[in-house]
């Protein structure tokens, strides 16, 4: 008898299938490494708000660890213990940036990559009472002198896309580097600076307002909010980049489990109600696979660490 | 529309919503370590599940309560719950301990009252005009901002040695300053490695080791705050009519907080330091500061609740926050799909109207419980420190870790903490140390983005019209301590030399 209670205990320990089973059975922490009120945090909530649909019993806790670029959220996740119960969102191209210029404590394979579910294409924008109309002028002006470009610190998806723009047509910006959007809003909406690159998101209510204007979209298509608004490829310069925000969980997690979370992933992100609350948000949907997220990130990564190369920050 | 709007208030819910956001915001803010932004952030997803009116209106009122809360713990236990706060706690604890703190508080809540009122009046007579003012700043502007409130360390010193030590202090914070990412070229400086130091160290866990914690280690040696001479007058809850004279300091700082607050960027601190050093400029008894000045305490209070209002012009108008509140308090607009601009005035007006008239509410509700609950609140002051102690500590520990949720910053304050002391028994200013600190960053940003701006020349900081009335203002802060300062030394030497 004991000894079928040793077997059944061993058995226990080493397959937990029950447990399986029943995944979740406590709260699943997901780690947001930005700010509470932040758009990533908002895309978390909204998430979590469209999973319960599908798993009813299943409790999610946000935990916003913000600072130093995301940083200590992406390595807090990479270190967080792979049972299923924390998984965390990450963005880039911040997530990448860190890698490249090797301040991160972890690797793309740290991470078993769920899959991603919002995005923010990046604009170029200059101010209102700015001659430049569209990306024509704005690289011949860029050419005849030197333009103040504001971007959101180095290294992030602002300034990778300034990169790409003086790879491609051989000129050179004034980078600004600032704090973040908030900054840079105010320094297009006041005419401090010559152009921004910066997230559609962050500028679209003022573009509608006639208080400043976007010039380009960097995506492949127009964005519905703002169809009047011509992409960079058909002004001529197919230049494309968008911040993206996925989800991941720590690497060795079960392969059950994973599973269990990818679906779930994919199931909200075509929940019409989840549809619903992202576009009253003026946030943008991108729904990608773990696999075809993966392959993204490596590519960015692989062109991020072209730009360090050239001149390493 | 503001009829709609009024009628919207007045309903139980939304009053209820109102009060409930003030005194937890007066909570909030009075615990060391828990700041607006956290609770405006922690209610984002409880207004889910409300209205997004009474969501709103809950987070306008947290906001309110708060800024006023933090001037309770300053006054009382020289723990200043924000770093806008540290200016009432040098005029404020001094009245404390000579047994003047329901006073105090008292005259902080007039004067938060009257600086938040009149800024939202302005907020809602003309946002629009005030917004296009705040757009002409830029980073010129903003390094000499925050030049402004720096020259603020010349006015925590008195005499010549003082001074001295004032700008070492200072010159202290701003070093420390340096620690964390260069923000133009993105390069780590003095971080050794540790990611939570790659944003520099933060400011909240130094202060609350600073001020907090060194003051608790300091009362150690003593039963109670209040000196034991003052005791009776504590327990007296006689009323006792304001001062006179400070009314002035109070549209001083109201007047110096709208206006600074408008300007996004951390505008609090800056706001309640320049409003406490013109107040002492202008006042008729500037020998009384440092020493217990309730004009201080009423510019300074008026000078950071003027920022609320102030703060939320550009939020409102162009969606740039003013303050790390106000971002949050934008995200919480944003869920509920309302995107800052002209459509909030007009398409959602109503809830925007009502969302601003909820603040002059909110604005009664912490009055009327600073005035009724100030006497009372004054008996913590009496509070046996072997009581005091542990609970303030606890507070202190758990508030440092959980602005970033991070083991470092309990490590920093506590170190923060020791090095208060040493620093304060030699004679060097705290004030001016946590003013480096949080300024040293702002400046520094401001001055490498202008010269990118200024393709590297440093004409822009005086080809600007807005920075040259910077300048002038600066320039006339600065002159008129020195002078006094010198004439002072003058006279001292004279009177070594006849004696």
């Amino acid at each position: 008898m004991r000894k079928v209670l040793l077997l059944a205990m061993a058995m226990a320990l080493f397959f937990p299938l029950n447990a399986l089973a029943s995944y979740p059975e406590k709260p699943i922490t997901i780690i947001v490494p930005s700010k509470a009120g932040g758009s990533t945090d908002t895309s978390a909530r909204l998430f979590i708000k469209a999973a319960k649909k599908y798993w009813p019993k299943a409790e999610f806790v946000v935990k916003d660890v913000s600072g130093s670029g995301g940083l200590k959220g992406f390595e807090e996740i990479a270190r967080a213990k792979p049972d299923g119960y924390t998984i965390g969102m990450v963005f880039t191209t911040q997530i990448v940036a860190h890698i490249v210029s090797k301040r991160a404590h972890y690797t793309l394979d740290s991470f078993h990559i769920i899959g991603n579910a919002m995005q923010d294409p990046l604009i170029v924008a200059v101010p209102e009472n700015s001659p430049i109309k569209n990306l024509k002028d704005f690289i011949k002006s860029a050419k005849a002198k030197s333009m103040t470009a504001a971007v959101n610190g180095i290294g992030s998806d602002d300034f990778v896309a300034a990169k790409k723009f003086e790879q491609q047509t051989g000129v050179k910006f004034n980078l600004l580097p600032t704090k973040g959007s908030t900054e840079q809003k105010a320094m297009i909406l006041g005419s401090h600076i010559d152009a921004s690159f910066m997230n559609l998101s962050q500028l679209q209510a003022q573009h509608k307002a006639g208080k400043a204007r976007i010039i380009a979209i960097l995506a492949d298509k127009r964005s519905e909010i703002l169809p009047d608004v011509k992409t960079a490829a058909e002004q001529g310069y197919p230049v494309s980049m968008t911040a993206t925000r996925g989800f991941v969980a720590p690497a060795g997690i079960s392969k059950d489990i994973a599973a269990k979370l990818d679906d779930l992933l994919q199931k909200v992100n075509k929940d019409p109600g989840f549809i619903a609350d992202t576009d009253k948000g003026v946030l943008f949907r991108l729904p990608m696979t773990g696999p075809e997220y993966l392959a993204y990130l490596k590519k960015l990564q692989a062109e991020t660490q072209k730009f360090y190369d050239q001149n390493p920050w | 529309m503001i009829l709609q709007a009024l009628h919207a208030l007045f309903t139980p819910v939304s009053l209820f919503a109102i009060f409930i956001g003030t005194t937890s915001g007066v909570i909030v803010g009075g615990m060391p370590g828990l700041t607006a932004t956290m609770a405006v952030a922690l209610l984002i997803p409880v207004t889910f599940a409300l209205e997004p009116l009474t969501g709103l209106l809950l987070m306008g009122g947290v906001y309110c309560g708060a800024m006023y809360g933090g001037s309770i713990p300053a006054i009382l236990l020289r723990t200043p719950g924000t770093p806008a706060a540290v200016a009432t706690a040098i005029e404020g604890y001094p009245m404390t301990q000579q047994g003047k703190g329901g006073l105090a508080l008292k005259i902080s809540a007039v004067a938060s009252f009257t600086g938040g009122t009149f800024s939202t009046l302005i907020l809602l007579m003309i946002a629009p005009a005030l917004a296009t003012f705040a757009l002409t700043f830029g980073p010129p502007e903003y390094f000499l901002l925050a030049l402004l409130g720096l020259a603020g360390i010349v006015s925590m010193a008195d005499d010549e040695n003082r001074l001295v030590k004032a700008l070492i202090s200072g010159f202290i914070g701003l070093v420390l300053a340096v620690v964390g990412t260069d923000p133009i070229s993105g390069m780590l400086r003095y971080t050794m490695g540790v990611t939570d130091l790659f944003d520099g160290i933060a400011f909240m866990p130094a202060l609350i080791g600073m001020f907090s914690l060194s003051q608790m280690l300091e009362l150690t040696g003593t039963k109670q705050v209040v000196d034991e001479a003052a005791l009776a007058t504590t327990k007296k809850f006689k009323r006792e009519p304001l001062p006179k004279g400070i009314s002035k300091s109070i549209w001083l700082g109201s007047l110096i907080g709208t206006v600074i607050g408008i300007l996004p960027g951390e505008g609090a601190t800056i706001a309640a330091f320049v409003s406490y050093n013109v107040a002492k400029r202008r006042s008729k008894n500037p020998q009384l500061f440092g020493k217990g000045s309730p004009e201080g305490i009423a510019a300074a209070e008026a000078g950071n609740n003027g920022c609320v209002g102030g703060s939320l012009v550009p939020t409102l108008t162009l969606g740039i926050p003013g303050n790390s509140v106000a971002a949050a308090l934008l995200g919480g607009l944003l869920i509920h799909g309302l995107v800052p601009g002209p459509e909030l005035f007009t398409t959602y007006g109503v809830m925007t109207y009502a969302f601003i008239l909820s603040l002059f509410i909110a604005n009664i509700i912490f009055l009327l419980l600073g005035l009724f609950m100030a006497p009372y609140f004054a008996r913590i002051s009496m509070t046996p420190t072997n009581m005091l102690i542990p609970v303030v500590c606890l507070f202190s520990v758990l508030g440092a870790y959980a602005m970033n949720n991070s083991i470092t910053d309990v490590f920093i304050s506590l170190l923060f903490g020791l090095a208060a002391i040493i620093l304060q028994k030699t004679g060097f200013s705290l004030g001016a140390l946590i003013l480096g600190l949080i300024l040293g960053p702002i400046a520094e940003t401001g001055f490498a983005q202008a010269l990118i701006i200024g393709h590297g020349s440093y004409s822009i900081f005086f080809t600007r019209p807005q920075a040259l009335a910077l300048w002038v203002i600066i320039i006339l802060l600065l002159i008129t301590p020195m002078i006094q300062i010198y004439k002072q030394s003058k006279q001292e030497k004279k009177e070594q030399t006849i004696g």
